[in-house]
C-alpha cells in the first residue's frame, strides 16, 4: 500500500511539470491555431540563460533572467517567423517551428560543450517526509507554482481584455478582427506568455528530483514528453492541460512498477489514443462543429 | 573548336582523373607488404619510422567525457614513448576521429582511418564496436575494445583490455557480501539498460544470484530514460538490499536521489561507466552519491597505484584545465598494452597487421603496472582477459570522484564463471 502512494505522489509530481509544460502548448495553440515544436528548444533558452547567471547573482534573480529571457526569444520567434506568414496554413507554421526548433536546440547544446549544469533549485534534492512516503520538494513546489499559474490563467482568460481577445480571435478570428481586436498583439502576448511558461518549466526539470541530471539532451527530450498531456486534454483547453499533465504522470507512475517499465513508455499514447477515439478533440477540448 | 566551357570542362575532367589515379596509386602503395628499417616486415600503417594507430572515441556524445579522458591518455602514452626513441625505431602516431557514439557516423570515420591505421588503440562504444565488427574482420585492424562486454569475445579482431561487465558485476556483489550489505537469500535489484552493454552486467548479477539464492528483481531501462525513482520506489516495497546498476551515469544520479529521498539507503554498485564526476558530481547530485560503489579493472583516478600517480602527474602538467575521470589512467594504460604487443610483433620481425594480430592473440601475460587489475591473458579466445577488479566508492573529495577502497581481487564466483564464448576445460 506505500508503495501505491508513494507512485501515486510521485506521478502526482511529475504532472505537475508536465502541466507547465503542456499549457504553453496550449497557450499558443489557443491564440493561434499553430503547434509550437519550438517549445523544447524555449525551455532550453531559459536553462541556459540561469545556468549562466546563476553562479553571479543567485537562484531567484536568475530565474527571473531565464523566464525573461525564454519569453523573449519566443516573442523573437513570433515577430521574425511566425507574423510574417501571415497567410499561411497553422500547420506549415508548425513545420516551421521544427526547424526553429532543431536551429536553437543544438546552438544550445554547442555552447554547453562538456557541461552538464544544475540551475541551483534551492529545493532540489530536499525531499520532506510524512511518515512512509515521501514527498520530492521540487514536484511539490511545481505543484504549487503550477497551480497559481493556471488559476491566473483561467481568470485571465475568463475575465481579462486580452483573454477575452484571445478567445474571440480563436472562436471567430474574422468576427474578432472586426470588432477592433488587435491580431497581432494577441499573437504575440500569447507566444511571450508560452516562452515565460517554458523558463518556468526549466527550472523544475533540471533537477535531481526530476531528470536526475543538469541541462542536457534529456531537458529537450522531457518538454517533448508533455505533448501527450497537451493533446490527451485538448490542444485548447488550459483545464485540459492541467488534467493532462496528471493523467500522464500517474499513467506512467503506475504502470511502470504494476505492468512494466517498457510499457509505461507506450502506457501514456494508449491513454492518449483511447481518449482520442472516444472524444477526438481531447477531454477538454472545444469539439469542433461542421456543417455538413 | 571546341568552345571554352567544354574545354574547361575536359580540362576539369582530366585533372580529376589524374588525381583520382595518383590517390589510388598511393593506397595501393600503402598495402603492399615492404620491409624496412631494420628488416621488419610491414604494410598497412607501419612506415620506415612511424607506426599509425586509429583512435575512434567519443568527445561529443553521451560518453564525451569519458572519451575525452581516454584519448588524453592514450595521448600522454604516446609523448612518452615517442620521447623515449619510440618502438621499433618508429614514432608512433595517432588519427583520432570522433563518431559521437553514432554507429553510421563510425562507419565513416572507419572508411577514412583504416587505409592508414595499423589497429584502434582506442575504438570506443557497444554500438560503434557492434556496427564495425564485420569490417575490423575482413581488414584484419586488430582494435583494443572499450566496450567490456564478453559477448563480443568470440570476435579475434576485438580484444577488451580489462575485466568484462558480467565479472565486475560479480565481483561487485562478492564485495557486498564480504562486508556484510548483503547475505544470502536477500532480494536484490538491478537496473539495466536493454542491449549488450546492460544484459552482458546482469548475466553477471544473474549468475552471483542464483549461487547464493538471490531473489534477484532485474528491471530494463532505455539509454534515454531518466527517472528512476518509480523503480526505486518499486525495490522499496520489495525490500531490497542493495541496487545493482548497468546504466547511464545520469540514470545513476536519479537512483541515488531516490535512494536517499525515500529513506531506503542501501548499497549501490555499478558498472564502470555508471560514474561519470561531470554528472554524478554535479550539483546536488554530490550530496547523495556517497552510496555509490563501482567495480571496475581500471584504476580510479587518484589511485595510489605508483604508475597512476605518474600518470596524473603528467596530465596535469598537459592538461591543466581537462577533467579529471577514470579514463586518463585506462588510455594510458591502453597504450602499455599495445606497446608490447609491438614490441613482441617487432622482435618476431612482423609488423603487418597479421603479424601484430598473431602477436595479441599469443600474449598471455600483458602488464600494465596495476593500471589494470590483473595481468592480460588474451590467448583464450573467449574468455575475458583479466577476472579481477578494484572496488571504488564515490566520493566527491577525491580528484576524479572516485576513492579505491580495496585492491584488486578475483571473487571464487568470477573464477567459475564460464562466459558466453569461452571454451569449457
Amino acid at each position: 500500500m506505500t508503495t501505491f502512494v508513494q507512485l501515486v505522489v510521485n506521478g502526482l509530481g511529475k504532472g505537475a511539470v508536465f502541466a507547465l509544460l503542456a499549457l504553453g502548448f496550449v497557450v499558443i495553440f489557443k491564440a493561434t491555431g499553430v503547434i509550437n515544436f519550438a517549445h523544447g528548444s524555449l525551455v532550453l533558452i531559459g536553462g541556459y540563460l540561469v545556468a549562466i547567471s546563476v553562479g553571479a547573482l543567485g537562484f531567484p534573480a536568475a530565474t527571473a533572467i531565464g523566464i525573461a529571457g525564454a519569453g523573449l526569444a519566443a516573442l523573437l520567434i513570433e515577430r521574425l517567423l511566425v507574423s510574417r506568414s501571415r497567410l499561411a496554413d497553422p500547420n506549415s507554421l508548425a513545420l516551421l517551428t521544427i526547424g526553429v526548433d532543431v536551429v536553437v536546440a543544438e546552438d544550445i547544446f554547442r555552447r554547453l560543450g562538456t557541461t552538464v549544469p544544475y540551475l541551483g533549485a534551492p529545493w532540489d534534492a530536499h525531499p520532506v517526509r510524512l511518515g512512509n512516503i515521501t514527498l520530492f520538494s521540487t514536484q511539490l513546489v511545481a505543484l504549487v507554482v503550477g497551480l497559481v499559474l493556471i488559476t491566473a490563467f483561467f481568470l485571465a482568460f475568463r475575465f481579462s481584455d486580452w483573454g477575452i481577445a484571445m478567445r474571440a480571435q480563436a472562436e471567430n478570428p474574422e468576427a474578432a478582427a472586426l470588432m477592433g481586436i488587435r491580431r497581432s498583439r494577441v499573437t504575440a502576448t500569447a507566444w511571450l506568455v508560452a516562452g515565460m511558461l517554458a523558463g518556468v518549466a526549466v527550472v523544475f526539470i533540471v533537477t535531481q528530483d526530476f531528470s536526475g541530471i543538469g541541462l542536457s539532451r534529456t531537458t529537450h527530450a522531457i518538454a517533448f514528453a508533455a505533448f501527450p498531456a497537451a493533446i490527451l486534454g485538448g490542444l485548447d483547453s488550459t483545464a485540459g492541460a492541467v488534467v493532462g499533465g496528471l493523467v500522464v504522470g500517474l499513467v506512467d507512475a503506475l504502470s511502470a512498477q504494476y505492468v512494466s517499465f517498457d510499457f509505461a513508455k507506450v502506457a501514456v499514447f494508449l491513454a492518449m489514443l483511447v481518449v482520442l477515439v472516444a472524444r477526438p478533440s481531447g477531454l477538454f477540448g472545444t469539439r469542433e462543429v461542421t456543417r455538413v | 573548336m571546341m568552345p571554352r566551357r567544354a574545354t574547361r570542362r575536359v580540362a576539369a575532367s582530366a585533372v580529376a582523373l589524374v588525381a583520382a589515379l595518383i590517390l589510388a596509386g598511393c593506397s595501393s602503395k600503402a598495402a603492399e607488404t615492404g620491409v624496412g628499417g631494420g628488416q621488419v616486415k610491414s604494410d598497412v600503417g607501419v612506415s620506415a619510422d612511424t607506426i599509425t594507430l586509429g583512435v575512434l572515441t567519443d568527445t561529443s556524445g553521451p560518453f564525451r567525457n569519458l572519451g575525452t579522458g581516454i584519448t588524453q591518455g592514450n595521448e600522454l602514452w604516446v609523448d612518452q614513448v615517442n620521447s623515449a626513441g619510440g618502438i621499433c625505431g618508429r614514432q608512433i602516431k595517432l588519427d583520432i576521429a570522433d563518431s559521437g557514439y553514432k554507429a553510421d557516423v563510425a562507419t565513416t570515420q572507419y572508411r577514412q582511418q583504416q587505409p592508414t591505421i595499423l589497429g584502434y588503440l582506442q575504438l570506443l562504444g557497444s554500438p560503434i564496436n557492434a556496427a564495425l565488427r564485420g569490417n575490423l574482420e575482413t581488414d584484419k585492424v586488430t582494435s583494443l575494445a572499450l566496450s567490456w562486454s564478453s559477448f563480443i569475445l568470440d570476435n579475434p579482431y576485438q580484444i577488451i583490455p580489462g575485466t568484462t561487465y558480467d565479472l565486475e558485476m560479480i565481483n561487485g556483489l562478492a564485495h557486498l557480501q564480504e562486508q556484510g550489505m548483503i547475505a544470502d537469500g536477500d532480494t536484490v535489484g538491478h537496473i539495466y539498460i536493454g542491449g549488450e552493454y546492460g544484459e552482458n552486467g546482469l548475466r553477471g548479477s544473474q549468475y552471483y544470484a542464483q549461487q547464493h539464492g538471490l531473489n534477484l528483481q532485474g528491471v530494463k531501462v532505455a539509454s534515454t530514460d531518466t527517472d528512476m525513482a518509480g523503480i526505486v520506489t518499486g525495490f522499496r516495497g520489495a525490500g531490497v538490499k542493495a541496487i545493482l546498476l548497468t546504466t547511464t551515469p545520469a540514470q545513476t544520479a536519479s537512483v541515488l536521489n531516490a535512494n536517499a529521498a525515500l529513506g531506503l539507503n542501501v548499497p549501490v554498485m555499478g558498472n564502470n561507466p555508471v560514474f561519470d564526476p561531470a554528472t554524478n558530481l554535479a550539483g546536488p547530485a554530490a550530496a547523495t552519491v556517497d552510496k555509490l560503489f563501482v567495480a571496475a579493472s581500471s584504476v580510479p583516478y587518484s589511485s595510489d597505484v605508483p604508475q597512476a600517480q605518474e600518470v596524473r602527474k603528467a596530465f596535469e602538467a598537459k592538461y591543466p584545465d581537462a577533467q579529471k575521470n577514470a579514463g586518463v589512467p585506462y588510455g594510458y594504460a591502453g597504450g602499455v598494452v599495445w606497446q608490447q604487443i609491438l614490441e613482441k610483433a617487432c622482435q618476431a620481425g612482423d609488423m603487418t597487421r597479421q603479424g601484430v594480430h598473431d602477436a595479441f592473440i599469443q600474449s598471455s601475460s600483458i602488464t600494465t603496472d596495476d593500471l589494470v587489475a590483473s595481468k592480460l591473458d588474451f590467448s583464450n579466445a573467449g574468455s575475458p582477459p583479466s577476472r579481477s577488479v578494484y572496488i571504488a566508492q564515490a566520493d566527491p573529495s577525491q580528484p576524479g570522484g572516485l576513492r579505491q577502497v580495496r585492491p584488486p581481487f578475483t571473487a571464487p564466483e568470477a573464477q567459475s564463471y564460464v562466459a558466453p564464448h569461452q571454451k569449457q576445460q
